[in-house]
């Protein structure tokens, strides 16, 4: 029988779990930190074609190629680091990846939402897109009995609709305008 | 200076010009509080309708605005963890974590307090030493700038949590995204690619909106449960007890006057402003402190050092423009074009022809200040209240706010693009523990920091002249002391971790 109480007791698939998480964390370090030291690399060679001037020593590239150069010698640093951690852990279990976007579902929902908000304002004008997208929003993030629904729905012609009114009428400050108006 | 100083508070005093101060404080705090809003939009805002007003009312105004937006920014900075300005960035480091405890009316308190004796003792300062501060500040040349901005780049070692690699990568990538776009000195587009979307570079609001707020946002609903039940952002007993909280705030005198202090003297220097001022008061903060370790995690140190750095930003940057006629930050710049449609010259000589009007904006700051301290109070319990709305409200709100303030910015459709990119981009590096106070502060720093350096090339191929002037000299002797001592405190928490 242990000697620890049972609150210390760590589950072996606790312990799995942390491993998996710290490998597929290490695992997106490397992906992420890789992919800027390519870009940096690209923009640091391109930065070279950029003139120079006669007046200056420094030309308009010289501030940016200095800080691109530390900035790959810092992520191949980072990546050194996460590599250590990636080879110190042991293989994740499958189905991880789907778990934790799965947990983070909410999060991406309304990031999409967000996307589509953006891309709608110059389309359809800001009044109609943030009517849309806020009544979309609240619904998605949990707005269901009757009461809350008609709250969403003053929300949201409040700040679609009341704020255009604010800033075009008030402030001289012409939102977007969509084909409708 | 006895009669000019009645004779402005005369004229200050009457009952049109302080029922309009107290309007401006209110628009000051509410347009601050809203994350985009800046107050260089709310004053640019308030602007043409100080056409009809007298002189002295109209920027007495637009000064109750400006003390105003550097309150506001806490409420937001506090309760929702974005920066209402870029003023209140480093509020969110230790007001947001109290808020989040359960404090959240403390928080706020702390913050009003900080903020109204910050204002005061610049005000105080402005008064007393506007011609003698300005004199130090027109002596700043590019290598002094240069110099300055390499001090205020070593506030990054305070910002960069566990990771001082990750740390230094977050600032130097917020030091590159600031060189997209037009050269500074000549013009040239650099890594645009041709895309409309990068031609005009990474607006600092774009970024610190999106930084911030875009990424705050998406995880305040990463727990759906949470969410889908209506839970509100900072489910607590939203006590104000803003006597205790004077209390408090007093008890840390050397931290108040020496946070209001380094807010007075960056605002002074034009150019810089209230977004590196807070910054820079809080990391002095945090290096005088004893307990050090509790920065960031909800101390009211922390709050008081940002918020009393901030709001002293707004005497300090009265001193160039009254003094020699130089704005000291692109609010004070607005300030003159009110005086100038007016018909009133700015100059070195603003405070010889026009003494009333000069003495009458030194106590339009100090009555602005006890206003912005009234009005807060006041209205506080109100403000409270977004504690009880839900997520579900709050995040699609402010993300509609913060879609109007990146493009009401510049009127550019392809700013709220840029939002939505660095938005994404914010949240993924948060999500892989990277801090992200430290690219905003690249952000804010690196254009002047090439700037300067360039001009400082340009008028002179010298070197040795960052190190033979006195004051760059001695602003970068600061800035390795700085760094040392960040070096040394690092190496003393590490046993402790171990331990732990």
């Amino acid at each position: 029988m242990s000697s620890q109480a049972p609150s210390e007791q760590t589950r072996s698939s606790d312990r799995v779990a942390d491993s998996d998480t710290r490998r597929a964390n290490a695992l997106a370090h490397l992906v992420l930190n890789g992919a800027l030291v390519v870009l940096f690399a690209t923009l640091f060679v391109r930065a070279g074609a950029l003139p120079s001037s006669m007046w200056e020593p420094l030309g308009a590239g010289s501030f940016p190629r200095l800080v691109l150069a530390v900035l790959i010698v810092i992520n191949l640093g980072i990546m050194a680091q996460e590599w250590r951690h990636y080879r110190s852990h042991t293989a994740t279990a499958p189905g991880l990846i789907r778990r934790w976007l799965w947990r983070h579902r909410l999060a991406f929902g309304v990031l999409a939402l967000f996307a589509l908000y953006i891309v709608g304002v110059p389309a359809l004008g800001f009044r109609l897109a943030s009517l849309l997208f806020l009544i979309l929003a609240q619904l998605a993030l949990g707005v269901r009995r009757p009461r809350s629904l008609a709250i969403a729905a003053v929300i949201a012609v409040t700040f679609s609709f009341g704020l255009d009114w604010l800033f075009r009428d008030v402030f001289i400050i012409s939102l977007p305008r969509g084909p409708l108006s | 200076m006895t009669e000019a100083l009645l004779s402005g508070m005369d004229q200050l005093f009457t009952l049109s010009t302080m029922i309009t101060m107290l309007l401006g404080v209110v628009a000051g705090v509410i347009a601050s509080a809203i994350p985009g809003f800046t107050i260089t939009m709310a004053i640019v805002l308030t602007l043409p309708l100080t056409f009809t007003m007298d002189p002295l009312q109209g920027v007495a105004t637009m000064l109750a605005v400006y003390v105003g937006g550097y309150s506001g920014g806490l409420i937001s900075a506090a309760l929702l963890g974005i920066p209402g300005t870029p003023s209140s960035v480093a509020t969110t480091f230790d007001a947001f974590p109290m808020a989040r405890s359960g404090q959240p009316g403390r928080a706020l308190a702390l913050g009003i307090w900080a903020s109204f004796f910050g204002a005061l003792v610049s005000a105080i300062i402005l008064i007393i030493a506007a011609p003698p501060l300005a004199m130090i500040a027109v002596k700043l040349g590019a290598w002094e700038y240069f110099s300055l901005i390499v001090f205020a780049m070593t506030v990054v070692a305070s910002l960069v949590g566990k990771s001082m690699l990750k740390g230094l990568m977050t600032g130097l990538l917020g030091l590159f995204i600031a060189t997209v776009g037009a050269d500074p000195m000549m013009g040239v587009a650099r890594f645009t690619f041709d895309i409309d979307l990068l031609a005009n570079g990474f607006p600092f609001l774009v970024v610190l909106i999106g930084i911030f707020a875009v990424s705050q946002l998406l995880q305040e609903v990463e727990d759906a449960e949470q969410t889908q039940h209506g839970k509100q952002l900072i489910p607590a007993n939203v006590a104000f007890k803003p006597l205790d909280a004077l209390r408090e705030t007093l008890s840390y005198p050397v931290n108040l006057i020496r946070s209001s202090l380094v807010g007075v003297f960056i605002g002074a220097v034009p150019g810089a402003g209230g977004s590196i001022a807070n910054l820079l008061a809080y990391d002095q903060a945090k290096r005088a402190s004893k307990t050090p370790e509790k920065f960031g995690t909800g101390t009211p140190e922390g709050v008081i050092a940002s918020e009393s750095g901030n709001s002293a930003t707004s005497g300090g940057g009265l001193i160039p423009m009254i003094a020699l006629g130089i704005p000291g930050s692109a609010v004070d710049a607005v300030l003159m074009a009110s005086l100038m449609v007016h018909g009133i010259g700015i100059g070195p000589r603003l405070i010889l022809d026009h003494g009333d009007l000069v003495y009458g904006m030194f106590m339009a700051m100090l009555l602005a200040a006890f206003m912005v301290l009234v009005v807060c109070l006041f209205s506080m319990r109100f403000f409270l209240r977004v504690t009880d709305v839900p997520r579900s409200v709050i995040v699609p709100v402010v993300l509609v706010c913060c879609v109007v303030g990146a493009f009401a910015l510049n009127n550019r459709v392809t700013d709220i693009y840029l939002l939505l990119g660095v938005g994404i981009f914010g949240y993924i590096l948060s999500k892989l523990d990277y801090p992200l106070a430290p690219l905003v502060l690249g952000v804010i720093l690196g254009p002047i920091a090439e700037t300067n350096l360039r001009r400082a090339l340009m008028t002179d191929e010298n070197w040795m002249l960052f190190f033979t002037r006195p004051i760059s000299l001695t602003l970068l002797i600061l800035a390795v002391v700085s760094v040392a001592f960040a070096i040394r405190q690092r190496l003393r928490q590490r046993p402790s971790e171990k331990t732990a």
